[in-house]
């Protein structure tokens, strides 16, 4: 029933497994990101890869699971921290059916599945959200945060304000799977 | 806002009501829920929300450090984290515990430079206003275990030892009371945070008929003093206080003459403490922001839920507390058809105007939801079927009452009902549920979707541009899904709303009962093993969006 969102199909990279990434997101250090197939990646978006753990080897540094959407203007950044008198930067991992609103910074250390995070909210750094919570819109969470699974938060400092219907999980996989299907090439 | 359909839940009405309200008023939103909030009772065959299902507990855990906690130990634990989770005193974010002179020493911190690297003392920094321990003189030596150390200090309150004394002065009395009404003293466990619990209820409900001024005492514990089984009623002996009253108020928690020297040497309006700051806690503090202490986080808890009227279990959680499967999950949206809305005349308008647009404005939005008065519009209704049985569904509008409407407010402007709503007056089918299409959608969804999607724009289109097309009626079948048009006529007068109550009554064929599948949530229904035929009936409430009035200038896109 619902109508197709269109972007110009110009814009849109489309990869084998079905991830759509915007020639207008900001994507550092691509080898470090994994994307878990139909995930969109807005136009304005930034990924910033390439702040990876020192040391040798091939780090992972992004992860992005299935069918999540990282919305226009987001900033994904991993967390960072000085631990022993020595800086380093952690790994960010999010889970599947994770949509990411417009203009949210997140530096979460881990992003359970089918969690919603709204427009314009900051997920301060080793944040963890657990599977099928829910951030609404223009919500600070400080550093360190725990989200419980199935919980609301909201505010600044953001803060438990509901538990979610036990359907969560069903009703944010049909919403992010059918997000990905109306999201559609207009050719031009 | 975008057209809508709640369901009705008939907890709030009567036993002998069994209509809803009318949809127009204020109240009657109480009533309606969205369908994925709506639980199923398959003994009762009815529709169950949150607010009549009955709640028991089924464990507790920490929200910060995810630690369940054994249900032995919660009330000891006063409920909250033992562990080393506490809340701001300021803005209720979590602490973290920092030792002293931080590693990086760059956060904003300059002043703490006291020992090295992650030495002793201790304290509690909040990330999002830092605040932090120090301030008010808590530190710590170990980094662990900081709730024990703290709750040397709730327990020595002079409150809290007063409010023990009386939990003990009563306990021979409630014990009484509670055998003499011959019910089992329910244990411990979780008890006293269910309203139904019929023990507890019991015995406060004696207590605060027997001895005056008591009120609403919550019984909340039984002490390990096993004394005075056979105590009478009349030989309560005479309770005396730990202390005079006065001392109390030396404590900084009575408002009176140390409260206004303070108030009057304040200079800044932070440095009194908010009531939401000083909601939390469980005993008058005093009005002083740099008095506030830091809170140990209060448990959550995982519930069931059962029917309000045949006790079964519609939700039950695992054990595990951060799991989100359920091993019983009765939700409404595996047994009635979910049902969305849509106005064709919004979306065509949007979809021809533009192509390209990312989110529409909200001025735009509403406008183009919006109706005018005086003319009619077509509107679609997508039934989804989530049985695995044909269902054959019948829809019908519920009479306004017109008496209600010049009840409201402006009576002026309701002589008569504002709009009138053709629906399809046959019933039609709604095909079965079945798991291939799932897969079908998974898999190849984009051609199919993309084909479909186009079809559906361009047929709706055709039908605004002509008008001759029927509106009303079966448009589209597809899968499990069935489209029906309905059109509603608005009236010269119309202001507020289309929002009206629509009854849908569906019958379902179950001859092929599955055996495989029970009690988890199975859409099929198993009620009969000859073939049989069953309806089910519920109100919905349908909102189409608001009306506009006359006297604003007609958008020429609409």
């Amino acid at each position: 029933m619902d109508a197709p969102v269109y972007y110009s199909k110009a814009e849109f990279i489309e990869t084998d497994t079905g991830n759509k990434v915007s020639r207008r997101a900001t994507i550092a250090g691509p080898q470090n990101i994994i994307l878990g197939g139909k995930t969109i990646i807005s136009s304005g978006a930034i990924i910033r890869g390439d702040l990876r753990r020192t040391g040798p080897g091939h780090a992972v540094v992004i992860s992005l699971g299935r069918y999540c959407l990282v919305g226009e203007g987001c900033v994904m950044r991993p967390p960072y921290k000085t631990y022993r008198g020595n800086f380093n930067y952690y790994p960010m991992k999010i889970g599947d059916y994770v949509h990411i609103g417009a203009n949210a910074v997140v530096e979460a250390a881990t992003i359970g599945n089918h969690v919603v995070i709204g427009k314009n909210c900051v997920i301060g750094k080793f944040t963890i959200i657990k599977d099928c919570a829910q951030v609404a819109d223009n919500t600070i969470i400080p550093p360190n945060t725990v989200i419980p699974a199935l919980a609301l938060f909201a505010g600044s400092p953001g803060r438990f304000v509901e538990d979610l219907p036990e359907s969560t999980q069903e009703m944010v996989e049909s919403q992010t799977k059918q997000y990905y299907s109306r999201f559609q090439p207009l050719e031009r | 806002m975008a057209p809508a359909i709640h369901y009705y839940c008939p907890c709030q009405s009567g036993e002998s009501v069994q209509t809803p309200p009318p949809p127009h008023m204020a109240s009657s939103s109480a009533s309606f829920h969205p369908l994925h909030c709506l639980f199923f009772c398959e003994e009762c065959d009815a529709v169950r929300c949150n607010r009549c299902v009955s709640i028991e507990v089924s464990g507790y855990y920490c929200p910060n450090c995810l630690f369940e906690v054994p249900s032995a130990s919660v009330r000891a634990e006063k409920n909250r984290c033992a562990r080393n989770c506490f809340s701001c005193p300021i803005c209720r974010s979590t602490l973290q515990v920092v030792a002293s002179d931080p590693p990086d020493g760059g956060d904003g911190r300059p002043s703490v430079s006291l020992s090295n690297v992650g030495e002793p003392p201790f304290f509690l920094y909040c990330n999002h206003c830092r605040w932090d321990s120090a301030e008010v003189g808590i530190t710590f030596e170990k980094p662990t275990g900081l709730a024990a150390q703290l709750q040397k200090f709730e327990d020595s309150a002079p409150e809290s030892l007063e409010f023990e004394r009386l939990k003990e002065h009563f306990e021979p009395f409630l014990r009484t009371s509670s055998l003499s009404s011959s019910l089992s003293h329910v244990p411990s466990t979780s008890s006293h945070h269910l309203p139904t619990s019929s023990a507890t209820a019991a015995a406060s409900a004696a207590l605060a008929r027997d001895v005056p001024g008591v009120g609403k005492y919550n019984p909340l514990a039984r002490s390990r003093v096993g004394r005075d089984r056979t105590a009478n009623k009349d030989e309560m002996p005479e309770y005396k206080s730990r202390m005079e009253i006065g001392v109390l108020g030396q404590l900084g928690s009575e408002g009176d003459g140390s409260d206004v020297e303070a108030l009057r040497r304040m200079e800044l309006a932070e440095e009194i403490a908010s009531l939401e700051q000083r909601w939390g806690n469980s005993w008058t503090t005093s009005l002083r922001t740099s008095d506030l202490r830091p809170l140990r986080i209060p448990l959550h808890s995982k519930v069931s839920k059962r029917c309000p009227t045949c006790r079964h279990i519609l939700i039950k959680p695992e054990q595990k507390a951060q799991s989100v499967r359920y091993k019983i999950k009765l939700v409404a949206a595996n047994y009635l058809p979910a049902m969305t809305v849509a106005l064709p005349h919004t979306q065509g308008a949007d979809a021809a105007r533009r192509p390209q647009a990312k989110a529409p404005s909200a001025s735009d939005d509403r406008n183009a939801g919006a109706m005018m008065a005086g003319k009619s519009y077509p509107f679609h209704l997508a039934l989804t079927n989530p049985l695995y049985d044909p269902i054959q569904v019948r829809l019908s509008v519920q009479r306004m009452h017109v008496t209600a409407v010049t009840d409201s407010t402006a009576p002026e402007k309701a002589r008569r009902t504002p709009f009138a709503i053709s629906l399809p007056t046959s019933s039609f089918p709604v095909a079965a549920f079945a798991e291939a299409w799932e897969y079908d959608d998974d898999d190849d969804m984009f051609g199919l979707e993309d084909d479909e999607l186009g079809l559906e724009m361009g047929r709706t289109r055709d039908k605004d541009g002509k008008g001759k097309v029927k509106t009303v009626g079966v448009l589209e079948k597809r899968a499990n899904v069935t489209v029906v048009g309905g059109e509603v006529v608005i009236g010269k007068e119309a202001r507020g709303y289309v929002k009206f109550n629509m009854l849908v009554s569906y019958t379902y064929r179950s001859d092929d009962p599955l055996p495989s599948e029970d009690g988890a949530g199975t859409p099929s229904r198993t009620v009969a093993k000859t073939p049989e035929v069953k309806t089910f009936t519920f109100y919905t409430v349908v909102d189409l969006g608001p009306i506009l009035p006359r006297e604003e200038k007609v958008d020429p896109d609409i």
